[in-house]
């Protein structure tokens, strides 16, 4: 059934909707009060800052690493711009403070870049011992202190919502960053789809060594890369900040497994190649239903952890079960054998 | 004939040393973490000497250094041993405080009843605890081996199944009791060495030999360097995997232990930083991340290491997030220095493994 395969998607993102809308209707016949626009907007406000980090962290899996200090990068970036602004007393408006945090961002993601592409190190651990250079020269050298009030623009943006609705339960807002999600998750979507650089992330995380002997410029577009990955994230700090409306550059830190989580469930695999900008959205979609279905329904807030924990488990497993049965099903031994062991 | 004697007497001797020294220094360049981390600790623990040794070489701060090393040692010893077969185990830090919580609950449930039971109890709660770790180690290895998940995502996804039921359980708050045998031992100090620190040297003799001296260890080995290989030579790897992330599991639950000993309190999210702490001392002492290789010897002297500088920073009056950046900078340099000398030495081999030529 061709049709049906094709529904289902690359990399599963059918599948992933299908729970999703089942999920939905689900959580709506047990409890009404979930079907209405209040939910979905809180959702979406809820989903804005993780769904940009997943963006970010896509692009990494998709060249085949991994980043752990992406949120660090996000949240050193934006409180160091804030604090800059507050220390020296100066305004210029929001897109100021963006193109500042976005610039910290970028050269933060440069020395993750310049490390692991120039030294051929591995990912995992480059970005786990940044993670520990960035977080503590942010707090020795920027302050640790919580800033409860941002500048003026900033604090003015916080309380700016693109639809107001009056509804039955209330009035529903949307906050005005939501869109900033949605054009940052078309913008990667552009770059993976038309651009030379997204062919190039696709083909080194499928085969390093060969794309290399292809003729891409592997080194170049790690590089560039991390640089990305801290632009993003730098955007997805300023908006937690704004969103949250003060500055505490404890947040964000912590989270990083979560947000490879739900990349992962989003179809993106770990050893690169593979995953794509709606799998990722579907899959942060995902988890914030949960999170917000389990405290409609009455289960205690812990158990969310667990409920992902096994989420995560379930999708996995069921992706590699059928990955391996359909390797063994075109031939050889080695990609059966593979799974078992190495990681990337 | 007496000179005869004597002339291959010293053939012999000489070729005796000749190759014991060339073991000496196969074994110098084999065991790069070891040697390393010798230079690493000595040179941080006499820089530190050196800045204020009326603080760092006090009693005080020496024994504090062995008394905290041993919970963040043994798990860092587990998630070598997962490094070997060429995983990762992120569910370490869950599992032991998953276990310390089920100690505590133990003896709180038995202590209600009656309070004398629950003291005679402790080595059956010790063994209950080490129980909870070597099952949720099967777990680990069960979703790895049989179902093959690739290990960071299998123990990513245990980890928030762990933590998340520890967290249920407790409903997030800190549990207390521990039975005093647990506090006694861990207040205990043979010749001025604690308890504790003697409890990690011997985990980490036993794990070693367990490595280099057991079919098992052997296998892990092969399998962490070569899992195609070790298919077809027979090695079942779904045994192995199962049996190293149990043996984790085990030593993960015995970590929980250690929590208790040290101070009887129990919560779900104790040590958090432990996690990525546990993978920099692995990585620091040796063990490569993409399996067969690993020293169990490197990774005691990185715990001790970090220790070493951890207290030091605080002797010198320097905070956590300058040591957050001192732990970075090391890992960093240290794996800077191994990507620059390795193709010079064994170029023929780098060449394979990572199929691009180092600049």
């Amino acid at each position: 059934m061709p049709s049906l395969r094709r529904l289902q998607g690359r990399n599963n993102e059918g599948t992933l909707l299908l729970v999703l809308i089942g999920l939905c209707v689900i959580m709506s016949l047990l409890n009404p009060v979930f079907f209405s626009i209040n939910t979905a907007f809180s959702i979406m406000r809820s989903t804005t800052v993780p769904l940009i980090l997943a963006l970010a962290v896509l692009l990494v899996i998709i060249s085949g690493g991994i980043d752990v200090s992406f949120p660090v990068v996000a949240i050193a970036s934006a409180y160091t711009s804030v604090t800059l602004m507050l220390n020296f007393d100066f305004d210029y408006g929001v897109p100021v403070v963006f193109l500042m945090s976005a610039c910290i961002g970028a050269v933060l993601g440069l020395i993750n870049g310049v490390v692991i592409a120039r030294f051929r190190l591995p990912t995992l651990i480059v970005t786990l011992a940044t993670q520990g250079i960035f977080f503590g020269a942010m707090l020795t050298y920027v302050g640790s202190r919580y800033h409860p009030d941002l500048p003026p623009s900033m604090s003015r943006l916080s309380t700016v919502n693109v639809v107001n609705v009056v509804t039955s339960n209330g009035k529903a807002y949307l906050h005005v960053l939501v869109l900033l999600a949605v054009v940052v998750a078309l913008l990667v979507w552009g770059l993976l789809k038309w651009t030379m650089f997204g062919r190039s992330l696709y083909a080194i995380g499928g085969d390093y060594e060969g794309a290399r002997r292809a003729g891409f410029r592997v080194v170049r577009t790690q590089v560039l890369t991390y640089v990305l990955v801290g632009v993003i994230a730098s955007l997805a700090g300023v908006a937690h900040i704004v969103m949250s409306r003060s500055a505490n550059p404890q947040d964000l830190v912590g989270g990083e497994l979560d947000i490879i989580a739900a990349v992962v469930l989003g179809g993106a695999s770990i050893f690169g190649g593979r995953g794509s900008v709606l799998g990722t959205v579907l899959g942060v979609l995902l988890i914030q239903v949960i999170n917000n279905s389990l405290l409609l329904v009455g289960v205690p807030g812990a158990w969310l952890r667990a409920a992902v924990g096994i989420l995560l488990i379930v999708g996995i497993g069921i992706q590699t079960v059928s990955a391996r049965r359909k390797a063994r099903r075109v031939h050889s031994v080695e990609d059966a054998a593979t799974p078992a062991g190495k990681e990337a | 004939m007496p000179k005869n004697d004597l002339s291959t007497g010293l053939r012999d001797t000489n070729g005796r040393v000749d190759s014991l020294v060339r073991g000496m220094v196969e074994r110098a360049r084999d065991n790069r973490g070891v040697g390393r981390m010798v230079l690493v600790f000595v040179a941080s623990f006499t820089l530190f000497a050196a800045l204020n040794p009326r603080v760092f070489l006090g009693p005080i701060n020496l024994q504090n250094i062995m008394v905290s090393a041993p919970e963040v040692g043994v798990i860092a010893v587990a998630m070598t041993l997962a490094m070997l077969t060429g995983g990762i185990d992120l569910s370490l830090v869950s599992i032991a405080n998953l276990s310390a919580i089920t100690m505590s609950t133990m003896y709180t449930a038995l202590g209600a009843s009656s309070p004398g039971l629950a003291e005679s109890m402790a080595v059956p709660i010790l063994l209950a605890g080490i129980m909870v770790g070597v099952l949720c180690g099967l777990l680990n290895g069960v979703l790895i081996g049989v179902v093959g998940i690739t290990p960071i995502l299998a123990t990513l996804g245990t980890m928030q199944i762990l933590n998340g039921l520890a967290i249920v359980w407790t409903g997030g708050s800190t549990l207390y009791g521990a039975p005093s045998g647990f506090v006694t031992f861990g207040k205990t100090a043979v010749a001025t060495i604690p308890m504790l620190f003697i409890v990690f040297l011997a985990v980490a003799i036993s794990i070693a030999i367990m490595i280099n001296r057991t079919a098992l260890g052997r296998k892990m080995e092969l399998q962490g360097a070569n899992p195609v290989a070790a298919l077809f030579s027979g090695i079942r790897s779904a045994k192995v995997l199962l049996g190293s992330y149990a043996i984790g599991g085990g030593l993960a639950g015995l970590a929980g232990f250690l929590f208790l000993a040290r101070n009887p309190t129990a919560s779900a999210d104790y040590g958090t930083s432990y996690v990525l702490l546990v993978i920099v001392i692995a990585v620091l002492g040796g063990a490569n991340p993409n399996g067969g290789f690993a020293s169990v010897a490197g990774v005691v002297l990185a715990t001790l290491t970090l220790q070493v500088v951890s207290s030091g920073f605080t002797a010198l009056r320097l905070s956590t997030y300058q040591y957050a950046i001192a732990q970075g900078v090391i890992l960093i340099t240290v794996m800077i220095v191994d990507a620059i000398t390795w193709p010079k030495l064994r170029r023929g081999k780098k060449r394979i493994a990572s199929g691009a030529p180092t600049k």
